[in-house]
């Protein structure tokens, strides 16, 4: 143990007991290292470990490729034109055409990578949308608890009672969005109020924890508790639900296209799929128009398999045992954890 | 006694431990379990005998494979751990029909049997075995209820599960229950969770005698009860040993708890008993370091506050144990011989020995007092 | 148990404040003044606490003073109240009744209304920290060492700047022997050790500079070679970071060791009330109280002799079990399971009363003229085979 100092008048102060300035100095890491530091906490550690399971991986490479084909992919493609090919062309008979052509001779690869962007951009609304209210209201209503608590919650609950379903036809009905964006985001007031609810559980949990009544007498403020402590937390449960909104929104939308609901657009998986069953008959004679239906129906399922895969592969990045593990910053294991009694 | 370790088990071994009678006995037993630094063993060749209705404390802090040895007495251990070595249980001989074993009470048949090996058993005799002639109560166990279900139907489920007729049981339990201190017709029909703690714990235990075994093992049952009923218990359990014609392995970390209680302690470090012996003379004069260490490291409520010193270092990595004596480095009078040679459990008091090759040293310089001023050489 | 002048609590505690430390003036102002506090409960869900009037009397008028460099420990079984006691103690609950005042300032009051405040509430939150039990859940297994400590730092002292943090946190480290502190700086909570574990829960306490730590069971969970080392540790702290203490331990010798060697006082709670408060050695040599009776015996003692003795004996109780907090025994709280309990003790509450040396107890027996020496044996309970949740109903 150190020595003891002698204390001054005004109790004792850090510097006192921690050595003059000179000593101090010495001890400085160099900026150089600080940034490799950050680098390889923030970024590097958690791709290896995200890395290290399949599912990640996996996921990973597939959403990539989606991604790749909604904005590479659709420079690189050239846009489907009517007639540029002979009606109902099977696929893999023409390689200009690889997956065929539709009623109206547009190539059905083309349009499937055209349509990538809007369903993007429909998930990508859907999340934030999802997930950015479901987390406010549910973790912020969960730790505080009371009046707060009671209001958030019954707002949630009067949308949770609201029929889904109907409320957003009657929604699109109204607005006639045709931003990919507005849509994802009337989608996901059908997604957030579970999740919050669900997020507001956990915070419950949470909330008597040891290190969350450690922070509230250190006195951090509210919003610092609920980043800090109780995120990181959460978060893999934040990044499944996210997957799974993404995953919601697209099937909702696919299946509001399909009805008719939403505005139509050439450029869409859900549409595609819609015409191939009225234009295509594509159920009662697969032969014509069987590859119209299938390849865009794949696609949906391919993106939606590729999103939950990524993000359950994605919740070892919070495992601190794994970031230990994976990490060059953190010191190796020389013992097992050492438990109670 | 004879208490052999391992290989070099000599000049002890034989002595008169004919004339104990042992009910289970423990040879060479090891568990060992791979992990990605390497081979990890939390227990470390193992061997010891167990008296017939004795209480025998395991003494050990956490890490030491206390509990390890305790799920070895019924082949308890669970994957990855792998448990080798030997493991004998010697049932009760028939002396008549007032022997608990002259009508069977569950399905196991003890009826012919000298020495059964309990690791050798199939997964069926293994069920039967375990709750009839060897039972347990773990750790944490009160929390092990099923809330669902009132305490009775949980005496009904274990009860029917080894074929055992249940009116019959059903007296016993009375039997057990009013040793217990307990009221049967109000805990019999109450939930898990309308009861206390020590109401719960104490069920527990009738739980675990109600095929009554041979032998109880107990992995420290009043760990988060109060002192006060922590105490009860203790009381009770000698209670239940004298009325019942039990063997006790009561499993402990908390020296004090057992000073009364237990007929033998076996002090456990580094995933091997270090000392084991007679209660009175161990406790009075431990002969190994770690204990006389750990003795002067525990307040106790009349230990003098100036004598205490906590142990310096770290406890043992189970995939790096130390060479030689596995306390060596921590140990105050270590030397290089230590550092080699792993010392055998070797008498030094009778019925008390202890696996150190400075004994007289160790007792000689490491000072502890039992209480205020009586210091022990 | 209503409280009395301040004198009595004055005298005792002046007494009891040994000084260690050398340059001190020694303090009368207590820094921590616990006034005739209550903190009740009520259980159940909306319906039941609308429909009945049962509360759970957690703490019920408790009052001590703590001063500088002070240790007290808090003793009692569980449901006692020590815990309730200790969190309000230091701010983090809201008393129902009484104050709760720091250096004079009353701590909600100051909270509630911040400008008629003296003290504001961020410096009183900031010199009142806590330890928890299970060091494993005191600190967020998601986060570093480095982040952890740094929180109070970047809270309280945010003249810092990065790299002024990142050295005092070594410094710190390094104080208690966790070296390299570099190293450990960089650990998550799962790669150290429990007593690792706790030495980072009393730096995220310390680094605050707090006036009070409340240590709740702080060394229950450690390994008991272990426990005497980290006692060590924080009686060496309180020395150099001139802090006082409030411990809660369920563990008498514990308990006896840390209020010996700070010069402490040891308070034995039951059922929400301090029924014995003073110095070690005089509550556990001559205690008055027959719960700190209890207590004692109920200790293990290492000493073989002494203890098979006392495995014979029968407790110095009536009742085994604890009476329900929800309905507790009228009068004083412990008759029930009192061997000396009388008539009067049904009926009449109570107060504290000094006894010979510096303690102080709530007990009849230590006033030489009291209704208690005329005062009717109660008839023995049944000799109890049966345990009962409730009291036994004398009187009541």
């Amino acid at each position: 143990m150190s020595e003891k100092t002698p204390k001054s008048d005004g109790g004792v102060t850090q510097e006192s007991i921690f050595g003059t300035d000179e000593e101090v100095e010495r001890r400085r890491t160099p900026p150089a290292e600080r940034a490799r530091r950050a680098f390889d906490f923030y970024v590097a550690t958690p791709f290896r470990v995200a890395w290290t399971d399949w599912r990640t991986r996996i996921g990973g490479i597939g959403v990539l490729f989606y991604l790749l084909m909604g904005t590479v992919g659709v420079w690189l493609v050239p846009p489907p034109q009517i007639n540029e090919g002979p009606y109902y062309l099977d696929p893999f008979v023409d390689w200009s055409m690889p997956l065929g052509t539709d009623n109206l001779g547009r190539g059905v690869f083309k349009t499937l990578v055209h349509s990538t962007p809007a369903m993007m951009k429909m998930a990508l609304a859907g999340i934030v949308f999802t997930v950015g209210v479901a987390v406010l209201v549910g973790m912020i209503a969960g730790y505080k608890g009371g009046v707060v608590d009671t209001l958030l919650m019954t707002i949630t609950d009067v949308f949770i009672t609201l029929p889904g379903l109907p409320l957003i036809i009657v929604l699109a009905a109204i607005f006639s969005p045709d931003d990919p964006f507005i849509v994802g985001t009337i989608i996901a007031i059908d997604q957030w109020p579970r999740l919050a609810r669900m997020l507001r559980s956990q915070v419950l949990a949470l909330r008597e924890e040891d290190f969350v009544e450690a922070a509230r007498s250190i006195g951090l403020s509210t919003p610092t508790i609920v980043g800090q402590e109780l995120v990181p937390k959460v978060a893999p449960f934040v990044l499944i639900s996210a997957a799974g909104a993404a995953v919601g929104v697209i099937f909702q939308s696919v299946a509001l296209y399909f009805i008719g609901v939403l505005p139509f657009s050439s450029l869409n998986w859900g549409v595609m799929m819609q015409l191939a069953y009225t234009q295509g008959n594509a159920v009662a004679a697969p032969g014509r128009a069987g590859h119209w239906l299938l390849f865009p129906l794949l696609a949906i399922s391919g993106v939606s398999f590729s999103l939950i895969l990524f993000s359950q592969g994605l919740d070892r990045v919070f495992n601190p045992r794994l970031l230990a593990r994976h990490s060059q910053t953190v010191p190796e294991d020389e013992q097992e954890e050492a438990g109670g009694l | 006694m004879a208490i052999g370790q391992t290989n070099q088990s000599t000049a002890d071994e034989e002595t008169d431990d004919a004339d104990e009678d042992i009910v289970m006995e423990v040879d060479d037993a090891r568990v060992q379990f791979g992990m990605s630094r390497g081979q990890a063993w939390v227990l470390n060749d193992v061997s010891l005998d167990i008296r017939r209705e004795e209480i025998l404390a395991v003494v050990g802090e956490s890490g030491s494979g206390k509990s390890m040895f305790a799920a070895a007495l019924m082949d308890a251990v669970e994957d990855p751990g792998h448990l080798s070595g030997d493991v004998t249980y010697y049932p009760r001989e028939e002396e008549g029909d007032d022997s608990p074993s002259a009508d069977q009470i569950g399905s196991y048949d003890t009826v012919g049997d000298d020495a059964v090996d309990v690791l050798g058993m199939t997964d069926g005799e293994l069920k039967n075995f375990r709750w009839e002639e060897v039972s347990m109560v773990f750790q944490g166990a009160m929390n092990s209820f099923n809330p669902t279900m009132k305490i009775k139907g949980h005496f009904h489920e274990t009860i029917q599960a080894h074929n055992a007729v249940l009116e019959d049981r059903m007296e016993h339990v009375r039997d057990l229950f009013q040793a217990l201190h307990l009221d049967p017709d109000r805990v019999m029909n109450s939930y898990p969770h309308e009861l206390s703690g020590g109401m719960k714990q104490r069920a527990l235990i009738a739980l675990a005698l109600v095929l009554e075994p041979e032998v109880l093992v107990m992995d420290e049952p009043t760990a988060a009860l109060d002192l006060l009923m922590q105490r009860s218990i203790i009381s009770m359990l000698r209670e239940l040993r004298d009325e019942f014609d039990l063997t006790i392995v009561f499993i402990t970390h908390d020296l004090p708890l057992v000073a009364g209680l237990s007929d033998r302690i076996g002090v456990m470090y580094a995933f091997e008993f270090i000392e084991v012996g007679d209660t009175r003379s161990l406790l009075k004069d431990a002969a190994h370091p770690y204990t006389r260490a750990l003795l002067r490291s525990v307040p106790s409520i009349d230990s003098d506050i100036d004598a205490m010193q906590p142990i310096e270092g770290a406890r043992p990595d189970p995939v790096n144990i130390p060479t030689g004596c596995s306390f060596h480095p921590r140990c105050p009078i270590a030397d290089d011989r230590c550092e080699i040679e792993d010392p055998d459990l070797v008498s030094v008091d009778d019925d008390h020995s202890a696996a150190c090759f400075y004994t007289d040293q160790a007792r000689g310089e490491l000072e502890y007092t039992l209480d205020h001023g009586a210091t022990e050489d | 148990m209503s409280t009395d002048e301040p004198t009595t609590d004055d005298v005792t505690a002046d007494d009891a404040a040994v000084d260690d430390t050398a340059s001190d003036v020694p303090d009368d102002e207590p820094i921590l003044s616990v006034d005739d506090v209550s903190v009740h409960y009520e259980p159940g869900g909306i319906v039941t606490r609308a429909l009945s009037d049962k509360k759970v009397r957690a703490v019920d008028g408790v009052s001590f003073d703590l001063y500088d460099n002070d240790i007290v420990v808090l003793v009692g079984e569980s449901g006692c109240g020590k815990t309730t006691l200790g969190k309000t103690a230091i701010g983090l609950e809201k008393p129902t009744e009484g104050s709760v005042k720091y250096r004079g300032q009353d701590i909600w009051n100051s909270k509630e209304n911040p400008r008629d405040a003296d003290i504001e509430f961020t410096e009183i939150r900031r010199a009142m920290q806590i330890i928890h039990q299970d060091p494993a859940n005191a600190l967020n297994s998601s986060r570093r060492v480095k982040a952890i400590l740094s929180d109070p730092l970047k809270k309280y002292r945010d003249e810092l700047g990065p790299k002024e943090r990142e050295d005092t946190i070594y410094r710190f480290l390094e104080f208690v022997d966790m070296m390299p502190p570099e190293d450990y700086a960089e650990r998550y909570p799962h790669q150290l050790s429990g007593g690792e574990k706790q030495r980072v829960a009393l730096g995220r306490a310390l680094l605050m500079n707090p006036d009070v730590i409340l240590a709740d069971e702080a060394i229950s969970a450690l390994d008991v070679s272990l426990r005497v080392g980290m006692m060590d540790l924080i009686l060496d702290l309180q020395d150099t970071f001139d802090t006082s203490y409030i411990f809660i331990s369920h563990d008498l010798a514990n308990a006896r060791y840390l209020a010996k060697r700070a010069g402490g006082r040891i308070a034995i709670m039951y059922l929400g009330e301090i029924v014995e408060i003073g110095p070690p050695e005089e509550i556990l040599q001559n205690p008055t109280h027959p719960y700190t009776k209890v207590l004692k015996w109920s200790t293990p003692t290492v000493d073989p002799d002494v203890a098979k003795q006392r495995i014979q004996e029968d407790p110095p109780v009536r009742e085994v079990d604890v009476p329900d907090p929800e309905d507790p025994p009228s009068g004083c709280k412990f008759h029930t399971r009192c061997p000396e309990a009388r008539e009067v003790c049904t009926t009449e509450e109570p107060e504290r009363y000094e006894t010979a040396g510096e303690s102080t107890t709530a007990c009849f027996r230590a006033l030489e003229t009291h209704e208690y020496w005329n005062s009717a044996e109660l008839a023995d309970a049944d000799e109890d085979e049966y345990d009962a949740q409730e009291s036994a109903g004398f009187g009541d």
